[in-house]
């Protein structure tokens, strides 16, 4: 497959910036893979899973809420957060959803179930990611 | 010459600890702007989108960009956790007081930094939530914390308009405080935007921007507004390690001159009292 450049970008820092085969991520209303020459094309992100092909190997890592922008010259991701699957702290992920967990028991509000649902989101997203070495 | 003697010793001990401060500024300043330049690409990024949607799209409007008649407002204010940063916490608040002093009402505030905190709930202002020590290692899930309340307000109609007031880094040597509008958005029109196929609509991706674009933007407030500190804070403490050798000098003059005062009537007392017994 031919490479096309990916750029992928959160408040901290440039997490990537290079060539890539493919790339699939998980929008608001489902997967999308990338391609080279794909169609401009602008997609809000949820919680979930993205993948990148370098060399005929997926490379995974967590992402929450953000937005993929495919033009012409190059693909960006922007994301909140973007974990790589080998970096992700599977103990604190751990941590994160017992206290989620809690939280939702404990949710008096609408508001804060609806919180303490995403941070169980993003914790369940995390530890599965992890799985994938 | 005790005195002086005392007064030289108690310069010194200042100025040591106003040259450790500089050196501690320094060193903060140098990470504080690299962090400053790597959250810019974020931001300007998502800038851009929006831009670009709101240009492909004449005809669409969100609650987010409809200016309304305003009652209320909000500011958030950066300023620092700490003093001795030269004018840097004073300029910010009071630009902040002065950019409200034409209006019925105080407006409500958000405050970051403790110098900002103090400040507004000394001054009866409403401040609707106040954040101390963050700006050194600011979280983007802090920063969402932030804009998500500003969000929500300005979405219930509880105010109009939402500011933000940061310090803007010019240079090491130059800091320069900064308001903003961040709600409603302001786009600009763009020339060369292209096509764009939007998933699921124009409007559904745009308003999933605009917390992120928000929290985003305050992110890199405080980004910008703590390396200002460090850079008002290294300026302040050299002049202060530059005063303290100056006067150094001066006090040893002084002290010198009285030293040699004293030896010479010394002298001059055994002289004529040598004189006296012949």
């Amino acid at each position: 497959m031919t490479p096309f450049r990916l750029q992928i970008i959160t408040p901290e820092k440039t997490v990537f910036d290079g060539e890539t085969e493919q790339v699939i991520v998980r929008t608001t209303v489902g997967d999308v893979g990338i391609l080279k020459g794909h169609e401009p094309y602008c997609a809000a992100l949820g919680i979930g899973q993205m993948r990148i092909m370098k060399d005929g190997e997926f490379r995974r890592a967590a992402t929450s809420g953000g937005i993929i922008k495919v033009s012409k010259e190059m693909t960006t991701i922007l994301v909140q957060t973007c974990e790589w699957s080998d970096e992700i702290d599977v103990e604190r992920a751990s941590a994160a959803k017992a206290a989620a967990e809690e939280r939702i028991k404990a949710a008096k509000s609408d508001k804060d179930l609806l919180l303490a649902d995403a941070k169980l989101k993003r914790a369940l997203n995390r530890i599965d990611t992890s799985n994938f070495k | 010459m005790k005195a002086i003697k005392r007064r030289i010793r108690s310069v010194g001990s200042t100025r040591q600890i106003t040259k450790a401060m500089e050196l501690v500024a320094s060193s903060k300043l140098r990470k504080a702007k690299s962090r400053a330049e790597q959250a810019r690409p974020y931001f300007n990024e998502l800038y851009k989108t929006m831009c670009e949607i709101a240009s492909a799209n004449t005809d669409f409007s969100t609650i987010y960009t409809i200016k309304r008649e305003v009652k209320h407002k909000l500011f958030i204010v950066v300023a620092g956790d700490r003093g001795l940063a030269g004018g840097y916490n004073s300029n910010i608040l009071k630009m902040a007081a002065a950019a409200h002093k034409d209006d019925a009402e105080k407006p409500k505030i958000i405050a970051i930094g403790k110098k900002a905190g103090e400040y507004f709930a000394k001054r009866d202002y409403d401040v609707v939530a106040s954040y101390a020590n963050i700006a050194e290692d600011i979280k983007p899930n802090t920063a969402q914390d932030i804009a998500d309340i500003a969000i929500n307000m300005f979405a219930n109609g509880e105010v109009d308009e939402v500011y933000v007031f940061y310090t803007m880094f010019v240079s090491s040597m130059s800091q320069q405080p900064e308001s903003m509008r961040v709600l409603p958005m302001d786009t600009v029109q763009l020339e060369d935007y292209g096509t764009m196929e939007y998933d699921p609509s124009p409007e559904a991706v745009f308003n999933r921007i605009v917390p992120r674009f928000t929290a985003s933007l305050i992110q890199c407030a405080v980004v910008e507004s703590y390396a200002s500190e460090q850079g008002a804070r290294r300026t302040a403490m050299e002049n202060a390690t530059d005063n303290a050798d100056a006067m150094t000098e001066n006090l040893s003059l002084l002290y010198n001159r009285a030293r040699q005062a004293s030896i010479t009537t010394e002298i001059i007392d055994i002289v004529s009292g040598a004189s006296a017994q012949e």
